[in-house]
């Protein structure tokens, strides 16, 4: 089922056009809409919260025209990139408050608020005001806040800005497990294409306002053809054995990556490096990456001829 | 020796919301209520109580004293034309600068920190209408503002209703001063509320928008003042309305069916000019208000 589809959106800013003839579809699960600064995805997220018109195309979010009524933001969260949480109110009582706002009752509020600052990892600190938080306890009560009326789908815009590389690991793992064992589908907004990799489930690929991809990150970073060879040293006299045996390597530093392998190409492989005598570090299958995405497409734009989604 | 009960599993995972999700009046509800709680400093540290119940008590300490000394001097022997209570017009005439104060001060905290801090666009993402969030924030401290007026006049009215020989004629009487102070608490409580909202939607900054508000009174009444005292004729006039204190003052004695005559503008001009600047400045707010949450 689509909770977000996308019809040809089109939105710009005076003669900066942000979003160009997007059309995608957002189902359920943890969905990435990555992309660089400017390629359209906070005027996404913004059309999804129908705080924008599109100049022409449409968005359905949960089945609903989100400038038609607010009504179905009781089903969505939110969470800002910047800061959007008060200094001197509990992160108890604040989430508590937008939790009647967002339709609950009063007691139900407090209850959700403080069961899900428990899940969030926050409960021993539910008191202290948000402002003696530290910024990767500010990032979770940002993430309890867009749970708290427990959505069925919560857009997070770069939930990792601003976090160390252990804060960053815990959110997505958190993420991750909002996403699997809560029930709540989660949409983040990020440039990071590692934490795509690291978290989702699916991907919407954005630059320039257009869609270069969608689909499965397991689709876009399955295996190729080709295999790495990484060798603590003498690289160059392992590449000389393998091409004096017909098999083509192209060499970066101490990596060395075969195009094509099949299955007697192993042979060979295994004898040319008893040959060259190189002490082997890891041989593996090379995978599509996320930033493979880019690439064909900004060769194309370079040339003009950017292809249209 | 105990005997251990039947072991229990607690499940502690995740459990999805199934119960009750209320419509847009709670909503509204509740953003009120965080309103009158933020304006009186409640749930947050003591700081932030002390400015607010301070001014609270300039305006209504002073009518609790003359209430309680014209008690006391009422049980002794002594002349009664030696001390009298103000009537509900002149209190005014104190409490519009406490008010005023109290607004300048109060009414930005509603706004200016939900913007300095970014909360505005976690509203942006709840299922309320900016309407919805202003409305409910102006109601707030319009509430807190119509308390702070009407608690002396209705202490003074309740004093007034004890002190008489025969309260059934007394209230028939009087019976019409009850909604005489309400509506004038009412006028003076909105025109401040939407006026002081108007001003700090324009600044993240608390301090600022009390500056600016206390200037527009101040420099308003200044400028009325010298029109007054210094020209003649319809621009002169004119001018004397930008004493919004003064005008308020007008208005509330007209209320009470006491108009002063020597104004250079008609009470009721008065009371309509205060009534069409409070519904633009409050037609402006809500516009401004609508683009700040949106982004």
């Amino acid at each position: 089922m689509a909770l977000v589809s996308a019809r040809g959106l089109t939105k710009s800013y005076g003669s900066v056009r942000a979003l160009d003839g997007a059309t995608y579809e957002i189902g359920e699960g943890v969905t990435g809409l990555l992309g660089s600064n400017g390629a359209g995805k906070t005027t996404s997220l913004k059309l999804f919260m129908g705080l924008i018109k599109a100049d022409s195309g449409s968005v359905e979010v949960l089945g609903a025209n989100p400038t038609a009524s607010p009504e179905y933001r009781a089903r969505i969260g939110y969470a800002p990139e910047h800061d959007c949480l008060p200094r001197n109110v509990s992160a108890a009582e604040f989430l508590a408050y937008l939790g009647e706002v967002s339709g609950l009752p009063r007691t139900a509020a407090r209850l959700r608020a403080s069961d899900v600052l428990r899940h969030v990892g926050l409960f021993e600190e539910r008191y202290r005001p948000i402002g003696t938080y530290s910024t990767g306890m500010k990032q979770k009560v940002k993430l309890a806040q867009a749970l708290v009326h427990d959505p069925v789908v919560a857009f997070l815009d770069e939930p990792t800005a601003g976090l160390d590389p252990m804060g960053r690991r815990d959110m997505l793992e958190l993420i991750r497990h909002v996403g699997r064992e809560f029930g709540i589908s989660i949409v983040i907004s990020t440039h990071l294409m590692g934490d795509v990799e690291r978290t989702c489930d699916a991907v919407v690929v954005l630059d320039a306002g257009r869609v270069l991809r969608t689909g499965a990150v397991s689709g876009l970073t399955e295996e190729t053809e080709a295999v790495l060879v990484d060798v603590v040293d003498a690289a160059e006299t392992l590449a000389a054995a393998l091409e004096r045996r017909g098999i083509a390597v192209r060499t970066d530093g101490n990596r060395l990556t075969l195009p094509q392998v099949s299955g007697d190409d192993y042979d060979i492989l295994r004898d040319a490096i008893v040959e060259a005598d190189v002490l082997l570090y890891r041989l593996a299958p090379e995978r599509h990456t996320l930033a493979d995405v880019f690439t064909p497409a900004q060769e194309a734009t370079e040339d003009g001829s950017a292809e249209q989604p | 020796m105990s005997t251990l009960g039947p072991a229990e599993i607690f499940d502690l995972g995740y459990q999805p919301y199934e119960g009750e999700r209320r419509g847009r009046w709670p909503r509204r509800r509740a953003i009120w209520r965080d309103g009158i709680r933020t304006s009186l400093g409640l749930g947050r540290g003591t700081a932030a109580k002390i400015a607010p119940w301070l001014l609270i008590g300039l305006a209504l300490v002073p009518m609790v004293v003359l209430v309680v000394l014209a008690a006391f001097l009422g049980s002794v022997p002594t002349n009664p034309d030696d001390f009298e209570l103000p009537s509900y017009a002149e209190y005014f005439d104190y409490a519009l600068l406490p008010l005023g104060l109290f607004a300048a001060v109060v009414a930005p905290l509603l706004l200016c920190p939900d913007r300095r801090d970014g909360v505005l666009s976690l509203y942006a993402a709840r299922p309320i209408t900016p309407r919805d969030y202003i409305g409910s924030r102006w109601a707030a401290f319009f509430t807190v503002a119509v308390f702070v007026v009407c608690v002396p006049e209705l202490v003074l009215f309740i004093w007034n209703a004890l002190d008489a020989r025969d309260l059934g004629s007394w209230l028939d009487d009087n019976w019409d001063t009850l909604p005489r102070f309400l509506l004038a608490g009412t006028a003076v409580a909105a025109v401040y509320t939407t006026l002081t909202l108007f001003i700090a939607s324009f600044t993240a900054r608390r301090a600022y928008a009390t500056i600016a508000t206390l200037a527009v009174l101040f420099i308003g009444s200044a400028i009325g003042g010298i029109a007054e005292e210094s020209f003649q004729g319809g621009v002169a006039d004119a001018l004397s309305l930008a004493a919004i204190p003064q005008v308020l003052t007008d208005t509330v004695y007209w209320i009470f069916g006491d108009a002063p005559d020597d104004r250079p503008v008609a009470a009721p001009v008065s009371a309509l000019w205060l009534a069409g600047l409070t519904l633009v400045l409050g037609a402006l707010l809500l516009r401004r208000t609508t683009s700040l949450v949106r982004g």
